[in-house]
């Protein structure tokens, strides 16, 4: 699976942001559900990553997003986990995909006495 | 308090930013060079390369093709045995093709060749990874093959909301399986309503030639 590729990117992302290696506590992700990412194997990928790197042992917190979809029959918009609902609204299945491929890094919190070098 | 918050560092980056400008270095190059692309993505055995193979019979040098695999050079032998030049790229594991390999493969293909109009890549075998990197590509298929089952649209959203085509191969096979077509075709439809569909068998060469002509009719 690609996550550890993705724990990488993240690293490298954090690292450039820091200006260096930084222990971190803990580290915020958004991820979409149709992103086509494993949030429980990005988690496992990531902590061993930040590990071997020196990045601490940072807890990953995951923000699942909604997807937010455009009904083709009656023009509703709304969220959903995933592509099997209907529309709330007349019940059709026919939608348009307007969002939720994201996959971001939020924010990273640093250990208590850490600094970012940049 | 104050202390806590500067131990907040704000990123908001996304993760694939750095594929995404490399793809669109990749897209700006091609489309310099009049050449129009096509990314390939299903999972293991659906057809991809037999596909490949018909088209280079089809488009001969016209065409150019990318082999994304976990190892071997045999889908670029094959390939190139069928009639169009072909660059292999071993990820030695990874999953996915990403625009960086791309760029790199780009480099050992000619691209100002004279009447090379279309470069195919056939990703690696897998119907998750590959779904979230841009290669740079023009146009993102999504292939699947009848012994998989039509319940595989659904499983897959992430691959066949997002493609432009959706081909179902070895249509041949129908008779002796339940794929149901045209639950397939609705199914992708209900969540990616302009996809534009084929059903086609690269063994008979059934719906290949009209496929075909629809990638000729997207050329510069
Ligand atoms: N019956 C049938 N077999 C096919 C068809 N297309 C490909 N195959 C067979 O499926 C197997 C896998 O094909 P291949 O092109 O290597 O799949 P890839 O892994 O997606 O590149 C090969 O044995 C092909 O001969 C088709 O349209 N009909
Ligand atoms: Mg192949
Ligand atoms: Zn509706």
């Amino acid at each position: 699976m690609h996550e550890m590729t993705l724990a990488q990117d993240m690293i490298r992302i954090i690292e450039r942001t820091l200006g260096g290696k930084v222990r971190l506590e803990r580290v915020n992700v958004t991820i979409g559900p149709l992103a086509g990412i494993s949030g429980e194997s990005l988690r496992f990928c990531f902590t061993e990553i930040a590990r071997l790197e020196d990045f601490g042992e940072p807890e990953l917190t995951i923000n699942y997003t909604k997807a937010r979809l455009l009904c083709l029959d009656c023009r509703e918009e709304y969220s959903s986990d995933d592509l099997f609902h209907c529309c709330p609204r007349c019940g059709s299945i026919r939608k348009r995909v307007l969002s939720g491929r994201e996959f971001t890094v939020d924010s990273v919190e640093l250990e208590e006495g850490e600094e970012p070098d940049g | 308090m104050a202390e806590e918050k500067n131990r907040k560092v704000k990123i908001a980056e996304k993760i694939l930013d750095k594929n995404d400008l490399m793809a669109a270095v990749n897209r700006e190059l091609l489309s310099a060079k009049g050449i129009f692309s096509i990314n390939l993505i299903s999972s293991p055995g659906a057809g991809k390369t037999t596909i490949l193979e018909y088209m280079a019979g089809y488009f001969g040098p016209r065409m150019a093709v990318i082999e994304g695999d976990i190892q071997t050079r045999r889908d670029a032998e094959r390939v190139e045995r069928a009639g169009c030049p072909a660059v292999q790229i071993e990820t030695g594991g990874a999953c996915h093709l990403d625009a960086l390999a791309v760029k790199k493969a780009l480099e050992s293909i000619d691209l100002d060749a004279e009447n090379l109009d279309l470069l195919a890549i056939e990703n690696v075998g897998n119907l998750i990874c590959p779904s979230g990197y841009d290669l740079g590509e023009n146009m993102k298929i999504g292939l699947l093959s009848v012994p998989e089952g039509d319940d595989k649209v659904m499983k897959y959203p992430s691959l066949f909301s997002t493609v432009d085509v959706f081909l179902i191969n070895k249509i041949d096979l129908a008779p002796y399986l339940d794929f149901d077509v045209d639950r397939a075709i609705e199914e992708c439809r209900n969540m990616n309503p302009d996809v534009t569909v084929f059903t086609l068998s690269a063994k008979t060469g059934e719906g290949m030639d009209d496929f075909c002509i629809f990638l000729e009719s997207n050329f510069h």
